[in-house]
C-alpha cells in the first residue's frame, strides 16, 4: 500500500463519527523506483490531505525533508516534486496495520493490500 | 583428520579399514554435495549414510532398526537423497547406534525389504532444518514420499486394466474425453457429492489393492479400513476445483496415493491462508483432522508446477506435469459427522434453500454463499479465463486526465491495471483470494494498489447481483456516486438479459470454442480444464439439488443458453457445461450429469433501459452514455457540479 492509497482511506466501522487519518504501522516496508511525472504529481497534491500524508510519512520514518505544509507554487518546484512523488509513490508498506483513530479498530495490510473488510456485526 | 592418523594403534582389518574409508568417502559426500557438516564429537544426531529414501529405505524401517538403541526421538528422510537422519534424545543412545550400525551390513529382509546395504554413519551438531517434512503443512496433513515402490506403482497401474478400453460399465469406470474415473466399493456421485450406502459395487475392492491398504493400515497411517477407492486420472493442465470432502460421506481418515508425475496440490484454510503441498509420484497423503474437514484442497489446471528446488528450499523451479493417476481411499460413513468444524460440515449445517430473499438478513447469507465464497473458491480458475482488456474500457480510462483518481471496483483479476499510466487506480474488492492474484501478478503496476474493501454494498459483483432487488443496487449505485468528484464520471458494465442484440447472438451464445469469450461470464476456455472429483461440501451443489429437485426456488440457469429469468444461478464449470454426458445418469437428474462440483454464482441480469433507469433515480447523476456491449448493458453516468 503507498501513502497515496494511504490518504485516500477512513475507517468506517459503525457508528464511527472520524475515522480519518488512519493510524499507520509498518512492519516490513519497501522503497522502489518509480518513474517520476511531475504533472501526475503536481495535479494530485490539490486531491490530498496534506497533513495526513506527513503524519502518515512521518510516522513510518519516511518523511525525508519533505516540507510539513504546502508552499506556494509548488507546481512548478520540481525538487518538492520529485520528494513528494517519492513519498506517495515509491515507499509500500508491505506488512503492517491500519488502526481507526476513533475506535482502535486494526486493519491488517498484507502483500501491500489492506485489508478493509468488516464482520458482519460492524457493519 | 581421521582416527588412524589421530594415532589410534588399534590394529584394523581389512574390513574395518574398509568401512572407515567408506565413512570417510560419506562425510566428504555429505560435506561437498549438501552442505552437511560432520561432527568428530559424539552427539545426539546421526547422519545414516546409504539409508535415504533414494536407497529404498523407507522411514518406518529405519525406526523399526534404530529405536532398540536408546531413546529415539525423530527419523528424517529426505527426498530423493542417499541419507537419512536419525536422532536420539541422548548422546549414548546415538552412540549405541553408531556402534551397533556403523560399517555394517544389513543383509536380512527381517531388517530391511531391500537388504544387502551397508550403513555409513556420522555425527552431526544438528539435523539440517531445510527439509522438515510436515512442518508447514496444514494440522492433520501428512505426506508419506516413497510409499509404495516403483514396482508396486507399475502393479497397481497394471490392475486397472485402463489399457484396456473394452472393459466399460464394469467397475463403475467412466471413460471421459479428457480424464478418467473409476470407483471400486462404493460408486462416488457427482451429481451430489456423495455415495450411496445401501448400493455397494459387486466386487468390493479389488484384490491388487487391498496390499497398499494394509500397508496403510500397518504403517499406522490410517485407523479406518477404507472401503471405497476413487482413481483419478489427470492429463496435464488438468485439475481440480478447491473442495472439501462431503463430511457425511466419509470418515475421518482421506488418503491419497500419487503414481506417475507429481503434482501440487493447494490447501487453503478458511483464513485465506494457503499452503501448496508438492505431491511426489508414490507418496500417500493422509488428509486428517482440521486437514480433512476445515481446509479445501484441489489442484490447479496448469502444465507446469512452480515447485522448492530440491536441497534450496528457497528456490523455485517449475516443474512439468505428467500423467498422474491419483488413489483415493475413503472409508464410508454411516452416522451423521460430528467433527469440529461445523461451519464445513453438512451433517451440523442445515443450509437454507437458495431462493430469493425475503430480507435483508437472507440476501446477505444468499450474498455470502452464492457470491462471495463461489469466487473465492472459484478464483484462481475464474482469473485464467480473464486475460484481456475489454477495449471500450479501455477507451474509457485511457480519456481519464492525467492525475485521476480511479477506482475499479470489483477489479477481478486487475486486468485494467497499468492500461493508462498517468492515472492512479485503487483495485477494490471482496474476494481476498482474487485480489491476491492481482496484487502478485507480474508485481503491482506502480500506479496502481489493491485494497480489500467493506461489506459496503459497493462492490460490481455485488452490484451486478444483489438479490435484493432495487434497493439494494440503488445503494450501490449511491456508493459509487459518492466516489465521485462533482464533474467525475462512472462506467458501468452489467450482464444483460438480452444475449442477442440488433440479431448478433453475443459471444456468449457463440460458444466460441478456443476463443476467449469476451462476456461477463464464462467458463470452459479451450479444453485444458477439467474437473473431476468427489465430494464437495462447497456453497451450493446440495442446496441446488433440492432447487432442482423440488422446483422451488431460484432457476439454475443453463450456460450457453438464453436468460429465462432476470435472478437465478449461473454454474461455473471447469469444463464446457453445455455438452452433456449422454451416458445414462439416474433418473430425474436431467441436466446434472457433469463430473465435477459446479459452482453456482448468483445473478441478476438487467434488462434493456433497466441499468439506466436505476441511475436515474440516483440524485445527483446523470447518465450521458449508454451502450450495448458484448452481452453487457453499459452506462457511463456523471455527478452533477
Amino acid at each position: 500500500m503507498r501513502l497515496l492509497t494511504h490518504n485516500m482511506l477512513t475507517s468506517h466501522v459503525k457508528g464511527v463519527t472520524n475515522g480519518y487519518p488512519l493510524k499507520l504501522q509498518a512492519e516490513n516496508i519497501k522503497v522502489m523506483s518509480v518513474d517520476f511525472n511531475p504533472e501526475f504529481v503536481a495535479r494530485m497534491i490539490p486531491k490530498l490531505e496534506w497533513q495526513a500524508l506527513v503524519q502518515a510519512a512521518e510516522s513510518i520514518g519516511h518523511l525525508g525533508d519533505l516540507p510539513r505544509e504546502l508552499m506556494p507554487e509548488y507546481e512548478s518546484n520540481e525538487e518538492f516534486l520529485k520528494m513528494a512523488h517519492h513519498v506517495l509513490m515509491e515507499v509500500e508498506v508491505i506488512e503492517g496495520n491500519l488502526e481507526c483513530p476513533e475506535t482502535g479498530r486494526k486493519f491488517p495490510i498484507k502483500n501491500g493490500i489492506p485489508n478493509m473488510l468488516l464482520n458482519e456485526d460492524e457493519v | 583428520m581421521d582416527q588412524e592418523s589421530c594415532g589410534v594403534k588399534t590394529k584394523l582389518t581389512k574390513s574395518e579399514r574398509k568401512a572407515h574409508k567408506k565413512q570417510n568417502n560419506a562425510r566428504q559426500t555429505l560435506l561437498r554435495h549438501e552442505g552437511i557438516n560432520t561432527s568428530r564429537e559424539v552427539t545426539k544426531h546421526l547422519v545414516v549414510a546409504n539409508a535415504g529414501l533414494s536407497n529404498g529405505v523407507h522411514r518406518e524401517e529405519l525406526w523399526r532398526l534404530f529405536e532398540p538403541h536408546g531413546d529415539l526421538q525423530d527419523v528424517v528422510m529426505v527426498t530423493g537423497k542417499p541419507y537419512a537422519f536419525v536422532s536420539y534424545n541422548d548422546d549414548q543412545s546415538a552412540a549405541a547406534a553408531y556402534t551397533a550400525f556403523n560399517g555394517r551390513m544389513l543383509k536380512s529382509p527381517e531388517e530391511l525389504q531391500q537388504p544387502n546395504v551397508t550403513f555409513y554413519l556420522n555425527y552431526i551438531d544438528e539435523v539440517p532444518s531445510q527439509r522438515a517434512t510436515g512442518l508447514d503443512l496444514p494440522p492433520g496433513l501428512r505426506l508419506v514420499e516413497d510409499f509404495v515402490s516403483p514396482a508396486c506403482a507399475d502393479r497397481l497401474l497394471e490392475g486397472l486394466g485402463w489399457s484396456n478400453e473394452q472393459q466399460q460399465h464394469m467397475d463403475a469406470e467412466q471413460a471421459l474425453k479428457h480424464r478418467r474415473v473409476k470407483h471400486f466399493g462404493y460408486e462416488f456421485r457427482y451429481d451430489n457429492n456423495n455415495v450411496d450406502k445401501d448400493k455397494p459395487l459387486p466386487g468390493g475392492l479389488p484384490d491388487w489393492c487391498s496390499q497398499v491398504i494394509d500397508r496403510m493400515m500397518s504403517g499406522g497411517h490410517i485407523k479406518h479400513r477404507p472401503d471405497q477407492i476413487t482413481v483419478n486420472q489427470y492429463q496435464p493442465g488438468q485439475g481440480i476445483p478447491p473442495h472439501v470432502d462431503t463430511h457425511s460421506a466419509f470418515e475421518d481418515e482421506i488418503s491419497s496415493l500419487s503414481l506417475g508425475g507429481q503434482t501440487v496440490m493447494d490447501f487453503k484454510h478458511p483464513s485465506g491462508k494457503r499452503v501448496a503441498v508438492v505431491l511426489p509420484a508414490r507418496s500417500l497423503l493422509v488428509m486428517s483432522g482440521e486437514a480433512r474437514y476445515l481446509w479445501t484442497h484441489g489442484i490447479i489446471p496448469r502444465k507446469m508446477d512452480p515447485v522448492p528446488v530440491k536441497g534450496q528450499e528457497d528456490s523455485i523451479t517449475l516443474a512439468r506435469r505428467e500423467v498422474r493417476t491419483s488413489f483415493t481411499f475413503r472409508k464410508i460413513r454411516h452416522t451423521p459427522c460430528d467433527c469440529k468444524y461445523p461451519s464445513q460440515c453438512d451433517s451440523q449445517l442445515q443450509r437454507p434453500g437458495a431462493s430469493l430473499p425475503r430480507s435483508e438478513g437472507e440476501a446477505a447469507q444468499l450474498e455470502q454463499q452464492h457470491v462471495h465464497q463461489v469466487y473465492e473458491d472459484i478464483a484462481s480458475h475464474f482469473s485464467s479465463t480473464r486475460h484481456s482488456p475489454w477495449p471500450r474500457v479501455v477507451d474509457f480510462l485511457k480519456t481519464q486526465p492525467i492525475g485521476a483518481l480511479v477506482v475499479d471496483v470489483g477489479c477481478g483479476n486487475g486486468k485494467y491495471l497499468g492500461v493508462n499510466k498517468d492515472v492512479y487506480s485503487v483495485s477494490i474488492t471482496i474476494t481476498s483470494f482474487i485480489v491476491n492474484i492481482c496484487g502478485t501478478n507480474e508485481g503491482r503496476c506502480a500506479h496502481q494498489d489493491s485494497l480489500l474493501f467493506t461489506r459496503y454494498r459497493t462492490t460490481h459483483d455485488e452490484f451486478l447481483t444483489s438479490p435484493l432487488k432495487l434497493e439494494r443496487r440503488m445503494k450501490a449505485v449511491k456508493e459509487l456516486t459518492r466516489l465521485l468528484k462533482p464533474g467525475g464520471k462512472a462506467l458501468i458494465y452489467v450482464w444483460a438479459f438480452e444475449q442477442e442484440y440488433k440479431n448478433v447472438k453475443s459471444n456468449y451464445l457463440k460458444d466460441t470454442k478456443g476463443n476467449e469469450p469476451q462476456t461477463d461470464d464464462v467458463r470452459d476456455k479451450s479444453s485444458t480444464t477439467t474437473d473431476d472429483i468427489r465430494g464437495a461440501t462447497s456453497p451450493d451443489v446440495s442446496q441446488n439439488d433440492s432447487v432442482q429437485q423440488q422446483d422451488v426456488g431460484l432457476p439454475v440457469h443453463v450456460n450457453r443458453t438464453s436468460f429465462k429469468s432476470q435472478d437465478m444461478l449461473v454454474p461455473w464449470h471447469f469444463r464446457d457445461g453445455a455438452k452433456k454426458q449422454q451416458r445414462d445418469s439416474h433418473p430425474g437428474v436431467k441436466e446434472k450429469s457433469q463430473e465435477g462440483p459446479v459452482y453456482h454464482r448468483f445473478y441478476h441480469v438487467f434488462k434493456d433501459g433497466e441499468i439506466e433507469e436505476l441511475c436515474n433515480s440516483v440524485p445527483g447523476i446523470s447518465v450521458i452514455e449508454r451502450y450495448y456491449d458484448k452481452g453487457n448493458w453499459c452506462v457511463i453516468i456523471q455527478k452533477g457540479l
